[in-house]
């Protein structure tokens, strides 16, 4: 088992989470949703596998690049 | 029976050179489930076309002469779907596919034809790396110089597919290609672990030096990898079924199959009324497009931009289309790259360009500045620009700033769907930016201000200006460049360009 940590590829604000942790997730599928340049966009899982943790909550602001969320694959 | 001997001595010599290198490397491959050099070829090539060159070829080393079949590479000529390709195999059984003199004067030759008879190339990489003692001392290295290969014009289209460990050779003509395959599990990389390790006294993973992700996602250098070679193999012949043989003559045309077009109903469901909300373009294409006709390039890589090969009405396009679900479609460098290469490769063998925009800009910031975003957006309109293939651009939705330059806006022809808004930036980041004002300190004065700078750009606007040339319903998309790609035929030069970036390079 390898923990993957996911992401976010854009600057911006978390709307709401897509799935909880113990989660199944596959390659691609949401884990949150962001608004960032006045559109929502998806923050997904990089690789197949099961959710670990989300580390951010609705309305905290996110960085390029800061972990969101961990990965077991 | 006269020449008895000869006979003989004949089938002998040619029994030994087809059954290759190492015995215990042979077992190897079929043990793991990989196919040998020669069985590639087999699978690759339409059955019993294989005409090879060299088989009687070995080292010149007199103490190698015995143990170096074909040097280490079988080479040749062979069919796909019936038009005549060049094919060099490297054979990791024998002395580790290294590079050595004659097997590089085999693939000089092979080269040689295909450019000079006008078809395309293919290469199918393995191999440990440069051939020692051969390449050892200043007569050794210098020797391996040589313009036969790095003299690249893109005559013919370029295939190289890594099935293995790929040090040296196979890896510089891998990033000579015009399209470039993986098997997972292979590795791509300049020299092996081994050396590497030596190098910079640290041990290194095959997989970080040059495995499938890191090429496929960090770098871009390989368009597609697949788990086994057989599917490897088989997405060569599909590439080289939307390309012509050499660049003096257009894409052969395909039939198109049944139950293409019906899906353009659904796409008022795909693509979401809401700007602010996202959708995977693919999804678009593969309405828009001949039934499974869409080949992704560079899939994984840069995937805020979705780039490919289709065909419309049988017709090879090239495929640049924003896809908002990664970064809201927004530009990146590596975007850009990816598009300034697929633009030459298209350009190159005369396939008509189609844009399908939905981009709220170029995505800036640090990152981007620190990788030269302006260099990279300029290199694809200087690629836009050079380009000399039918370009037509569908404006989705949001099409901002230098972007729509980039992004369509030097099309032949450009429709705008009703739901384009085009301008210099989302009327909402412009009140942003022009009067300091967010919506949450002040709605009603950021509403009054938005509303005034969302004047004027929607597709009506751009069609009155005549800056698009129609304005469609989302549903006629697929009719609209059914039509204009028939009108935007070449027909003055054969359907043939000029191809001005014949020589640019491989990477950007």
């Amino acid at each position: 088992m390898k923990r993957i940590e996911v992401k976010a590829e854009t600057p911006g604000s978390v709307i709401r989470h897509e799935v909880s942790p113990g989660d199944t997730v596959s390659e691609d599928d949401p884990i949150l949703t962001i608004e960032s340049m006045k559109m929502e966009i998806p923050i997904s899982a990089p690789v197949d596998g099961r959710v670990v943790e989300i580390l951010v909550a609705p309305g905290d602001a996110v960085a390029t690049g800061q972990t969101v969320a961990v990965i077991e694959a | 029976m006269p020449f008895e001997r000869e006979i003989a001595e004949h089938a002998r010599r040619r029994e030994k050179a087809l059954a290759m290198g190492s015995k215990r490397k042979l077992e190897e491959f079929a043990a793991a489930g990989l196919l040998n050099a020669r069985q590639r070829i087999a699978f690759l090539l339409d059955e019993g076309s294989f005409q090879e060159v060299g088989l009687f070829a070995v080292s010149e080393r007199p103490e190698d002469r015995d143990r170096s079949p074909c040097d280490g590479v079988v080479t040749g000529y062979g069919r796909i779907d019936g038009r005549e390709v060049g094919v060099v195999a490297y054979d990791f059984t024998t002395l580790g596919a290294s590079s050595a003199p004659v097997a590089s004067l085999k693939f000089q030759h092979v080269r040689k034809t295909t450019i000079a008879r006008g078809i395309p190339m293919v290469i199918l990489g393995e191999a440990g790396g440069a051939r020692i003692p051969d390449v050892m001392g200043a007569r050794g290295i210098a020797r391996t110089r040589s313009h036969q290969v790095y003299d690249r014009r893109r005559q013919t289209p370029w295939v190289t597919a890594i099935l293995g460990q790929s040090y040296g050779s196979p890896s510089w003509k891998a990033a000579m290609s015009d399209f470039v395959l993986m098997r997972k599990g292979a590795v791509l990389a300049v020299s092996s672990p081994k050396v590497t390790a030596v190098a910079i006294s640290e041990e290194v993973d095959p997989e970080d030096l040059g495995g499938w992700r890191l090429r496929t996602e960090v770098t871009g250098e390989v368009d597609q990898a697949y788990a086994t070679d057989q599917e490897v193999l088989l997405a060569i012949r599909r590439f080289l079924s939307y390309m012509p043989s050499n660049a003096n003559e257009p894409p052969p045309r395909a039939p198109v199959p049944p139950g293409s077009g019906e899906g353009m109903e659904r796409i008022l469901e795909i693509v979401p009324e809401q700007r602010e909300r996202v959708y995977d373009v693919r999804r678009v294409i593969d309405v828009i497009v001949d039934r499974d006709s869409f080949f992704p390039i560079k899939e994984r890589f840069a995937k805020v931009l979705t780039c490919g090969l289709a065909r419309i009405d049988g017709r090879t396009v090239g495929i640049i289309a924003s896809n908002p679900i990664f970064k809201g479609g927004a530009l990146d460098p590596q975007a850009c790259r990816k598009a300034t290469s697929f633009v030459v490769l298209c350009d190159s063998f005369n396939i008509p360009l189609v844009f399908l925009t939905d981009t709220p800009g170029f995505l800036v910031g640090v990152e981007g500045e620190r990788l030269g975003l302006a260099g990279h957006i300029m290199n694809f309109n200087h690629a836009l620009e050079m380009a000399t293939v039918p370009k037509l651009a569908v404006i989705m939705r949001k099409s901002y700033g230098q972007a729509y330059i980039n992004m369509g806006g030097t099309a032949d022809e450009i429709a705008a769907w009703y739901s384009a808004d085009v301008s210099f930036m989302d009327s909402a980041a412009a009140v942003n930016v022009l009067h300091g004002v967010r919506r949450q300190t002040d709605p009603e004065r950021f509403e009054a201000l938005r509303s005034e700078l969302a004047r004027d750009t929607s597709a009506y606007d751009l069609a009155a200006g005549f800056l698009a040339q129609d304005v469609i319903d989302p549903r006629e998309t697929r009719a609209w460049l059914i039509r204009m790609l028939a009108v935007h035929e070449n027909r003055v030069s054969g359907g043939v360009g000029r191809h001005y970036m014949a020589t640019w390079p491989y990477n950007f």
